[in-house]
């Protein structure tokens, strides 16, 4: 395993230092695009200009930074309340951001050109046509030629064949090519994790007991009373790992689903959100060539048990739980266009990602592909998409 | 001094001999307008919601009622927020006319003098004339500050309805039979059963008047409650809770200061946009059944201004990290909103002119013909007739 950079800090602001020293901290825990990201920039700020950090310097200065409001190395939740809520907290902001404007163009330069993909499934079961579905995105409508049993649409498009004949994935195929983190299939109940093996694969349905422990917790510590707010509740958390049998022995895997959970809002109540929410996470921490996401259908909020939002719903009221197909759709829009967004914020995405939409059973996906991404004419059949795929990553 | 007051009174005695009973009435009630001045009502879109949903082109379908009211009324399409991005200091900031901040949790009371205090010192008013009437349940210390000249014994009462409903639930889902959330009876049960047991316990904060009086408040209370089960839609929600003991206070109290946060829309956090829309729909629904209240209530017709506006937006899609979810980018999506000024001593207009969160507590406060002590915002001449 790779050991941090050995870096000083010392010459850098103490406000900007803190958030590298705190990442730096969790080494262990970061993915390899993650730690290769450290490395580069802590290569850079050493030969940075001294004057890049200069206005921030003299920032903190106004902002009442000193030695004992903000020790050297320190980074803790009062010093992001602290910023929260100092007067020149907008200005401090402004002042970063230009800093990452500087520093970016010069990290960027240094990352491998290689093509990458997102698909994005929705369940069947939306209530609208491809008119309606994907309106907040820009690119193109795609006829597709879906299999008369849908059963087998997943295995066809990511596999190339029926379910039957246990062919490897794209999600697979890639992970061969270009490592386990390279590889995500994130989604809201378990098909993917079936169909996919190899890489790295989060399912919002598998990790129901996990979720459950963590709900009994917070419950648990909110009834004791000991925790003043969700700042505290916040660094009660911070320990409750998923064990073995919940998720796998991966320690950095294990981190990012406890952070997806407890970090994320709405992950424990929402299984759409922390698709979403997770696939966010993933893109800007690991910087996968395959993302596959699958969303599901979020249940309605119940009547008065719903307000208990870590209660067992199940267990909490008599009245039966019901899917929200149209919700789900109006949510599905907004984080179709989340997702593509924050791809489009990193280098390693711009200009070399194809971005496929598809609904189950639905006859045409939307596209948002550089004009090489190899579409085969006509009405496509999902074996020859894949194919497709295939190519587009050389795998 | 003496002399005048005695032909005051004289004037109105026989005044009731001699004029019909009709005509007397109608003097009896702008005499009472004229002494106990102006009422103000603030509504706050509390948990925070973007332009972009309300008052933007696509955004108007969700609020129809405010959409029909912004014509009778003065609109500014920009009021800043300028302070700190967190419900307690937005709304603090909002109620005090300086930027708050102070705990982000609601764990430290305002750090300068809120209207309630303001108003209340001013005019010697009673401890029933100032509400805060409050969803967000950490707006327990909201209704007075920590500056020793005012603090709370010129304070407002606080009312935390979703509290009491989280309370009451709570209780009903720990026991062995669940089945009972489901019961309207039982949840209308448990939500009077711990208002009896003392509103410290939910956090409220609710002045001693003598027995009558604590009576008659519980009572009110209590009718609220009562009307919240019993309603047409099934009772989900804290804000429509939060209507209901706000529309009662009026009614038995008829306060000349209150402060009505809606919350719901908060459930933006949950990562659900469509419960986002939904939530905002409500809030507007309730806004507009509030307005009339204010229409239909004599003690409140004519004699009121209402001010709506959102504590804080919400991030922007473009450049932050998740978009509706959250409110702390600082972005204008998120510190860009508005303010829809209605009902008496209200100019009719609309500006694209900045106001800041602050100048709501010193536009109230011209409203009630008060001049605050240590405010930063100024009044907003544009609407005051």
């Amino acid at each position: 395993m790779p050991t941090p950079p050995r870096f000083d800090f010392n010459h850098v602001p103490v406000t900007f230092a803190a958030y590298f020293v705190e990442q730096i901290r969790g080494w262990d825990t970061l993915f390899p695009a993650e730690q290769n990201y450290f490395e580069r920039l802590a290569a850079f700020l050493e030969k940075a200009p001294p004057e890049l950090f200069t206005p921030l310097g003299q920032l903190e200065s106004r902002m009442g930074v000193n030695l004992r409001t903000w020790p050297r190395g320190g980074f803790t939740l009062e010093h992001v309340d602290f910023l929260n809520r100092n007067q020149l907290y907008p200005e401090w902001r402004r002042l970063v951001s230009a800093i990452f404007e500087y520093i970016a163009p010069a990290l960027d330069a240094a990352i491998e050109s290689r093509t990458r993909i997102v698909i994005v499934l929705s369940p069947a079961e939306l209530p609208v046509g491809p008119d309606r579905m994907w309106t907040r995105l820009t690119g193109r409508r795609i006829a597709l030629a879906p299999p008369d049993d849908l059963s087998q649409y997943l295995s066809l498009l990511l596999t190339g064949q029926a379910q039957t004949n246990m062919a490897t994935s794209l999600p697979s195929l890639c992970a061969s090519a270009r490592g386990p983190h390279s590889s995500w299939t994130i989604e809201a109940g378990d098909g993917l994790h079936r169909l996919a093996t190899g890489g790295t694969s989060v399912s919002y349905e598998k990790l129901l007991p996990y979720r459950q422990r963590v709900m009994t917790e917070i419950r648990k510590i909110a009834g004791q009373s000991e925790v003043r707010g969700p700042r505290e509740l916040g660094a009660k958390l911070k320990t409750l790992q998923p064990k073995v049998n919940e998720y796998s022995s991966d320690q950095v895997m294990g981190e990012f689903i406890r952070s997806t959970l407890l970090n994320g809002n709405g992950t424990l109540l929402f299984n759409n959100t922390f698709v979403e929410w997770a696939c966010v996470q993933a893109l800007r921490r690991a910087r996968p060539s395959c993302l596959v996401a699958s969303f599901g259908i979020r249940n309605k909020v119940k009547p008065f048990s719903g307000l208990l939002i870590f209660a067992d719903q199940e267990q909490s009221t008599i009245i039966p739980t019901q899917a929200d197909m149209f919700g789900s759709y109006v949510d599905l829009e907004v984080f179709y266009q989340y997702i593509w967004q924050e791809a489009g914020k990193y280098a390693e995405y711009r200009d070399k990602t194809a971005f496929l939409f598809l609904a189950e059973g639905m006859d045409e996906m939307f596209l948002i592909a550089p004009e090489s991404f190899p579409l085969p004419a006509d009405k496509v059949p999902l074996d020859a998409l894949h194919v497709a795929c295939r190519k587009w990553l050389a795998v | 001094m003496l002399s005048r007051d005695f032909l005051k009174l004289a004037g109105l005695t026989i005044a009731q001999r001699i004029l019909p009973p009709a005509l007397m009435n109608i003097w009896a009630q702008a005499a009472d307008a004229q002494a106990k001045g102006r009422k103000v009502i603030l509504v706050t879109f509390g948990g925070g919601v973007r332009t972009s949903e309300t008052f933007s082109p696509a955004g108007l379908r969700n609020i129809p009622r405010l959409a029909e009211l912004q014509p009778q009324g003065f609109f500014y399409q920009n009021c800043l927020n300028q302070g700190t991005l967190s419900h307690f200091n937005s709304t603090a900031s909002i109620v005090t006319g300086n930027w708050q901040r102070v705990d982000d949790f609601g764990f430290e009371a305002p750090a300068s003098a809120t209207l309630f205090e303001q108003f209340r010192k001013a005019h010697k008013a009673g401890p029933l004339d100032a509400w805060v009437i409050a969803t967000n349940k950490s707006f327990a210390a909201m209704g007075a500050s920590s500056q020793t000249s005012f603090g709370l014994p010129f304070g407002a009462n606080v009312v935390l309805p979703k509290q009491l409903l989280l309370d009451a639930i709570n209780d009903i889902v720990k026991k062995p039979d669940a089945a009972d959330v489901a019961n309207r009876d039982a949840v209308h049960q448990r939500l009077t059963s711990l208002l009896e047991e003392g509103y410290e316990g939910v956090g409220w904060t609710i002045f001693k008047g003598g027995r009558q009086m604590d009576k008659n408040i519980r009572t009110t209370l209590t009718r609220a409650l009562g009307e919240f089960i019993n309603g047409p839609e099934v009772p989900t929600s804290g804000d429509e809770l939060t209507f209901f003991i706000t529309r009662e206070v009026m009614r038995e109290f008829a306060p000349r200061l209150l402060l009505v946060n809606f919350w719901d829309m908060d459930v933006a956090h949950w990562g659900s946009y469509s419960l986002y829309l939904q939530a905002i729909a409500k809030t507007d629904r309730l806004t507009g059944m509030l307005w009339d209240e204010v229409q239909a209530n004599p003690k409140y017709r004519n004699q009121t201004t209402v001010l709506v506006l959102p504590e804080l937006g919400r991030d922007g899609d473009m450049n932050t990290a998740n978009g509706f979810l959250n409110h702390r980018s600082g972005d204008p999506s998120c510190r860009n909103t508005w303010l829809l000024a209605l009902g008496a001593g209200v100019n009719k207009g609309a500006t694209d002119k900045p106001i800041r969160h602050i100048d709501v507590a010193a536009t109230a406060a011209s409203l009630l013909s008060i001049k605050p002590e240590g405010m930063a915002g100024s009044p907003a001449r544009e609407i005051l007739s």
